[in-house]
């Protein structure tokens, strides 16, 4: 018979296996792969001769690391924007929608059924020359002509990303209103604390650690966002990723790809933790 | 003992029983094709198909060149492999194709010559030959009288309405035609000036597009873009479509691309792969790609045969100089892509 400890390490057992297989080794052959000196086939032989090339041509290549710059800060834009546009959503299903709260819930997620590709297609539909929006403006006579800007630019991706991340950025926030003791707010309200004081000074606060991880779940992935600048981005929207892509389909070089994904996976892993210490999170909370 | 000597026997019947079983499964009937996604619709190896009913044809699907050397070179199962010219040298150096028995292949005299030295390395035939098109300007005649140059690619007037093809070879090699250059002796300094064009070049492309289809053909119908760099397949959709399009002949001579077939090293199934690379130039099989994908095919007979005026048109087959006037893609070094490629990146980024 197992003890409660031993039937807890036995269960950890299988998404432990599931992590290193899956995860961690693909992510060391990868760190491996980013010192090879030049691309071929992979064997373990050649995984075990290191060299710095690669690394070295990311250093002399100062566009390759300027576009991981502007990736850092349109990432920061959409999730900002993704947060800031899911905290109203998550506040009315937990604070409003009572016991319809599970309906708007699906409601919510019903257009993440639907293909990722679908719906990113849908955005060049809107944003294109002949799309809706320069449609309407026409019509309307406020333009002569289509704003070009619109579709294939930075603005385009920054848009689609924040429509595709904000259903998904309620949830975290959703889960963090939840959990606010409601007897805080009623507490509050009999020191006399209007709405709006009680929402800055005490479900703001509570939900931070929400707000947070919500931050950081839309960040995170979206420094190395590829798809969504393919799409919609154009030669301007470019973005960090793409360049990974590129050399890993259709150049064949993954010794660089590679090195420019752990470049990548330890600069966003950098900020990260830059970022949780200053926001200090057990601060604000406490 | 009699109890011994039965379990000897039951062991070695197992054993016969599980011989047999795995020589069926290595019959000489099955086939797994490293194909591009469209090329396993059956359409695309129907007289194989009607030969050999019985042998069981499976895809692995590449979705690049790059791919597809990678997923060969990492031990892919696959008998036959699908590449296009520029990546021949490769296989060859890393031992992973089997040389072409063209003896064996029953419409081999119905492929020109010029096609069959594509498939070549240091005299012996690796690679058959299959789809091919051309790479040239595709004009809105509407907006542009008309093009005579590679160079109208960076030509401001054009500002915002140009697409170039998201590759940084066939960058190169629109930059080695306009300047006149040897594309497969490009030095330092060229590629320098190369870079610093295309970034110019960069403000007045409205996109690089990536799929003929889907990518650059919805933007040529709607308008935005009025020159690209472009397949014959596009023109040709366009052209059916009734639009207002024409294809260059520049100065500079087209350029074109070859698909190219090899057997893998490792085949146990070499003569059925023999036989399913040759009734890919049988006449149905053929005929399919400039009827369904408006590519063309090195079945001579095929081609002659094309009576639509549209494929007539977009395959220039209305002049014999034609091909004589065009820049086949030439094999390039690892080197070379690498070099490409980085440039490409660099123009991309800045």
């Amino acid at each position: 018979m197992l003890g409660r400890r031993g039937s807890l390490r036995f269960l950890a057992v299988p998404p432990f296996a599931w992590l290193i297989l899956l995860f961690v080794a693909p992510l060391l052959i990868a760190i491996l792969i980013s010192f090879r000196g030049e691309r071929g086939p992979v064997d373990f032989g050649s995984l075990l001769q290191l060299s710095t090339l690669q690394y070295e041509k990311i250093v002399d290549s100062p566009l390759w690391v300027r576009l991981l710059g502007i990736s850092a800060v349109m990432a920061l834009i959409v999730a900002i924007g993704a947060t800031l546009l899911a905290f109203p959503i998550a506040y009315f299903l937990a604070f409003r929608a009572r016991e319809r709260a599970p309906v708007f819930l699906i409601l919510l997620l019903v257009p993440a059924a639907t293909s990722f590709l679908m719906r990113v297609m849908a955005w060049k539909l809107l944003l294109g020359s002949s799309g809706a929006i320069n449609s309407f403006l026409l019509w309307t006579g406020l333009i002569q002509e289509p704003i070009g800007l619109l579709l294939y630019s930075q603005a385009a991706v920054v848009i689609t990303l924040i429509y595709v991340w904000t259903p998904f950025a309620a949830l975290p926030i959703y889960g963090a209103l939840q959990r606010i003791d409601r007897s805080h707010l009623e507490a509050a309200a009999d020191l006399g604390s209007g709405p709006w004081s009680r929402f800055w000074r005490v479900t703001v606060p509570l939900s931070l650690p929400g707000v947070l991880a919500t931050f950081f779940m839309v960040f995170i992935p979206t420094v190395g966002e590829y798809v969504t600048p393919f799409l919609v981005g154009g030669t301007d929207g470019i973005m960090y990723g793409n360049l990974i892509q590129d050399f890993f389909t259709r150049a064949g070089n993954w010794p660089l790809g590679s090195a420019l994904a752990v470049i990548m996976l330890v600069i966003t892993l950098a900020l990260v933790a830059i970022a949780l210490r200053v926001v200090n999170l057990r601060r604000v909370v406490a | 003992m009699p109890a011994r000597f039965g379990l000897a026997r039951k062991t070695l019947v197992i054993l016969a029983g599980s011989m047999l079983l795995l020589a069926a499964c290595a019959a000489p009937n099955k086939l797994l094709v490293l194909e591009w996604s469209g090329y396993e619709e059956e359409d695309f190896w129907t007289d194989f198909k009607s030969a050999n009913p019985e042998a069981a044809v499976t895809f692995e699907i590449g979705s690049s060149d790059a791919d597809v050397l990678g997923k060969m070179e990492a031990g892919s199962q696959a008998d036959v492999f699908h590449f296009y010219t520029g990546w021949q040298q490769f296989y060859v150096d890393a031992g992973l194709v089997k040389e072409i028995d063209t003896s064996k292949l029953t419409n081999w005299d119905k492929v020109p010559e010029s096609f069959k030295e594509l498939g070549q390395i240091d005299g012996k035939q690796y690679y058959i030959p299959w789809d091919w098109g051309f790479s040239s300007i595709l004009y809105n005649t509407d907006e542009v009288a008309s093009v005579e140059s590679w160079d109208v690619l960076l030509d401001e007037t054009y500002a915002g309405h140009i697409s170039m093809w998201d590759d940084g070879p066939s960058a190169v090699a629109v930059s080695s035609y306009i300047h006149g250059w040897d594309e497969t002796a490009i030095t330092d300094e060229q590629l320098a000036q190369i870079e610093q064009e295309w970034k110019e070049q960069k403000d007045l492309n409205f996109k690089y597009w990536v799929d003929e289809y889907a990518d650059l053909c919805p933007d040529v119908e709607s308008g935005d873009i009025w020159i690209a760099y472009a397949w014959q397949g596009c023109y040709a959709d366009r052209l059916y479509a009734g639009q207002a399009v024409a294809y260059a002949n520049p100065v500079e001579g087209r350029n074109s691309w070859v698909g190219l077939y090899g057997i893998s090293a490792k085949t146990a199934n070499y003569d059925l792969a023999l036989e399913f690379l040759d009734l890919k130039l049988a006449t149905l099989t053929c005929s399919n790609l400039p009827n369904l994908f408006y590519y063309g095919c090195p079945n001579q007979e095929v081609m002659d045969a094309i009576e639509d005026p549209v494929l007539i048109e977009a395959f220039g087959l209305d002049d014999p100089s034609i091909l004589a006037n065009t820049n086949f893609t030439p094999p390039v070094t690892d080197a070379q892509r690498e070099a490409w490629t980085e440039m490409w990146a660099n123009v991309k980024a800045d």
